[in-house]
């Protein structure tokens, strides 16, 4: 899989049976439907990251395509306060996230999962500046 | 054995030659639709032609159309060991003389079939789907099943059903259509030329025609289908026969029948050959009459009815059991071997695919490996890594320890090499040698053999062939393409 920011080939990390995407380049992740699952734990979580309607006219420079589908990922507005956005397949294929938004959005939840979605990425990107 | 097959095969044979004729009268009818005078000879001799022809590639070229078709790779042991074990295990407890190549197929959906010529060339292929969710017991009975059908001969027998098939629903089809676009013109002009009664009489070959094309297909597939169901039973039973242990392939057609994924590269022609129909959401409410497999619940109960032993009349009589009456579904001359063939008791092995993410970390793995994905482990902090085909570092800090991390890019090329050279092999003689490799260039390199050995090429080798030392595999060597 080609990473969606800079098309270089990504390679795949395995931590606790939860496989990201990671491109060695520019530190994007992508996250399939099914990676999201298993990584939150809590369908109401996924439903809303992945089905939670687009509100955004932010445009960006250069054009994204879902490694899966190859069509335009949407931009999804998670933090307004910070600006920040995620990648989206419009097909919920998955989420793409560059260096540190991971982490940043996993900081927006203040509940368990994210604890544990949190110590994981810890784990998997000890040295890297995601922590 | 051989009697069971040769008993299995004149029951067989009889339905197969029925659809030949059917397929010799369409033709007859037709040409003479068209042509009154003489075109009936000329009718059948088209749609012999047509048979002939397509019997010739479905020879040749038959079994790797189908695989391609169904989107299976060919694979070796490192990518799965287990699967090569097994079919190892089940070619020795069948008494196959030569080893089936082995094929994975990239999909969720948990299937398998078998498909070749012949015994010596044949191949078994299963989805990732399937390995991903059955335990080893389980695994040995599909496999089981689908050395069955190629010790029985049905592989090669259903591939010529199956193209007689084709080629009634072909000339049905066309014919038809002609009519359709040609609004029976060169009837009518023929009718008026010639006399009345000429004329009625051509009509109502015309009319019989019509409807023989639309009921040959259905009566054709019906048979085609009947044929492919008692071939299904038969390779239950000999399945269980050669695991000694039917509960293996019944837990394991529950599991494959429990499956929601939809193999999507089956189609109408492809799906008799898998184990399980592979087109569960289409033509399940349809009566048992048209459907390509016994009903599964059915086999699972059959299987489960084998209390007292794994042999052929242990299958018989539970079939009656399960059906309440007597009727027979294997030959008589299996019948008639009454020795006991005891059943296994299986053993403690931990249940595979227990938990949903394991189970999906291994379908994935599986698909990696097959694509040729390179499993490494960073040495510093132990993280898995996997790294497709196209990455062309030769070495990367690990993202955890930022321990270097070297890439073995050569082997990745190997593998790829020996996948294609054998693949490219297949389509040769493959008379005098099992693999073959292409080597790369005049200077030191190894390559792996199919069963895993590493072998080294000397710049200075000059011969053709090599024989691999673990195996005794004939290796044919090929120069560098310069």
């Amino acid at each position: 899989m080609d990473c969606v920011n800079c098309r270089e080939p990504m390679i795949v990390l395995e931590v606790d049976q939860v496989e990201i995407d990671y491109c060695l380049e520019c530190g994007g992740i992508w996250l399939d439907s099914g990676e999201l699952g298993i990584l939150l734990d809590d369908d109401d979580i996924v439903a809303e990251f992945l089905e939670k309607p687009v509100m955004t006219n932010h445009v960006r420079e250069s054009e994204r395509l879902c490694p899966e589908c190859e069509k335009n990922l949407n931009e999804l507005l998670v933090d307004p306060d910070n600006g920040i956005y995620i990648d989206r397949c419009a097909d919920r294929h998955g989420l793409f996230f560059d260096r540190g938004e991971l982490k940043q959005v996993i900081g927006l939840f203040r509940t368990e999962t994210s604890k544990k979605v949190a110590s994981l990425l810890k784990d998997i990107f000890r040295g890297d500046k995601i922590d | 054995m051989w009697e069971l097959i040769r008993a299995n095969r004149r029951k067989s044979i009889a339905l197969f030659i029925v659809m030949g004729l059917m397929l010799m009268v369409l033709g007859y009818l037709i040409g003479e639709a068209y042509w009154p005078r003489g075109g009936g000879v000329g009718g059948l001799a088209v749609a012999l032609l047509v048979w002939g022809i397509w019997s010739l590639v479905g020879y040749f070229a038959g079994d790797s159309i189908l695989l391609k078709s169904s989107g299976a790779k060919q694979v070796t042991p490192d990518v799965h060991p287990q699967l090569f074990n097994v079919v190892e295990e089940m070619k020795i407890a069948s008494g196959l003389s030569h080893m089936p190549k082995v094929y994975i197929i990239d999909s969720p959906a948990p299937n398998a079939f078998a498909i070749g010529r012949t015994p010596e060339k044949c191949s078994i292929a299963v989805t990732a789907g399937l390995l991903a969710i059955l335990n080893r017991d389980e695994l040995q009975g599909v496999v089981a099943h689908e050395t069955a059908h190629i010790h029985n001969r049905d592989i090669q027998f259903m591939t010529y059903a199956g193209i007689m098939l084709g080629t009634v629903v072909l000339i049905s089809h066309m014919f038809l259509r002609s009519l359709w676009f040609s609004g029976g013109r060169s009837s009518r002009y023929r009718s008026r030329s010639g006399n009345r009664n000429s004329g009625q009489g051509q009509a109502i070959v015309m009319v019989v025609a019509i409807v023989f094309a639309i009921l040959a297909p259905i009566m054709a597939r019906l048979l085609y289908l009947a044929i492919s169901r008692r071939r299904e039973y038969l390779a239950d039973a000999s399945g269980a026969r050669f695991t000694r242990y039917p509960e293996g392939l019944a837990s394991a057609l529950e599991k494959i029948s429990g499956s929601k994924e939809d193999l999507k590269t089956a189609n109408k022609v492809t799906a008799p050959m898998y184990i399980v129909n592979p087109l569960k959401g289409k033509g399940k409410k349809l009566a048992n009459l048209s459907s390509t497999h016994p009903p599964i619940t059915e086999r699972i109960r059959i299987l489960r009815s084998m209390a007292g032993g794994a042999g052929y009349a242990d299958y018989q009589s539970a079939y009656e059991k399960v059906h309440g009456k007597k009727s027979s579904v294997l030959p008589q001359s299996a019948l008639a071997d009454k020795s006991a063939v005891p059943v296994l008791i299986p053993g403690q092995e931990e249940m595979a695919g227990a938990g949903q993410k394991s189970s999906r970390r291994e379908f994935g793995d599986v698909v990696r490996a097959v694509n040729q994905y390179l499993f490494l482990f960073c040495a510093g902090c132990g993280l898995k890594i996997k790294v497709p085909p196209e990455f062309k570092k030769k070495q990367f800090p690990c993202p955890r320890c930022k321990t270097q991390i070297e890439v073995p890019l050569a082997e990745m090329a190997t593998v790829g090499a020996v996948l294609e050279s054998v693949d490219q092999g297949r389509q040769e003689t493959q008379k005098d040698y099992d693999m073959v490799y292409r080597r790369k260039r005049s200077e030191w390199e190894s390559f792996r053999c199919n069963c895993g050995k590493t072998i080294q090429l000397s710049p200075h080798f000059s011969g053709n062939y090599l024989d691999c030392s673990n195996c005794r595999r004939k290796i044919k060597i090929e120069l560098p393409q310069i």
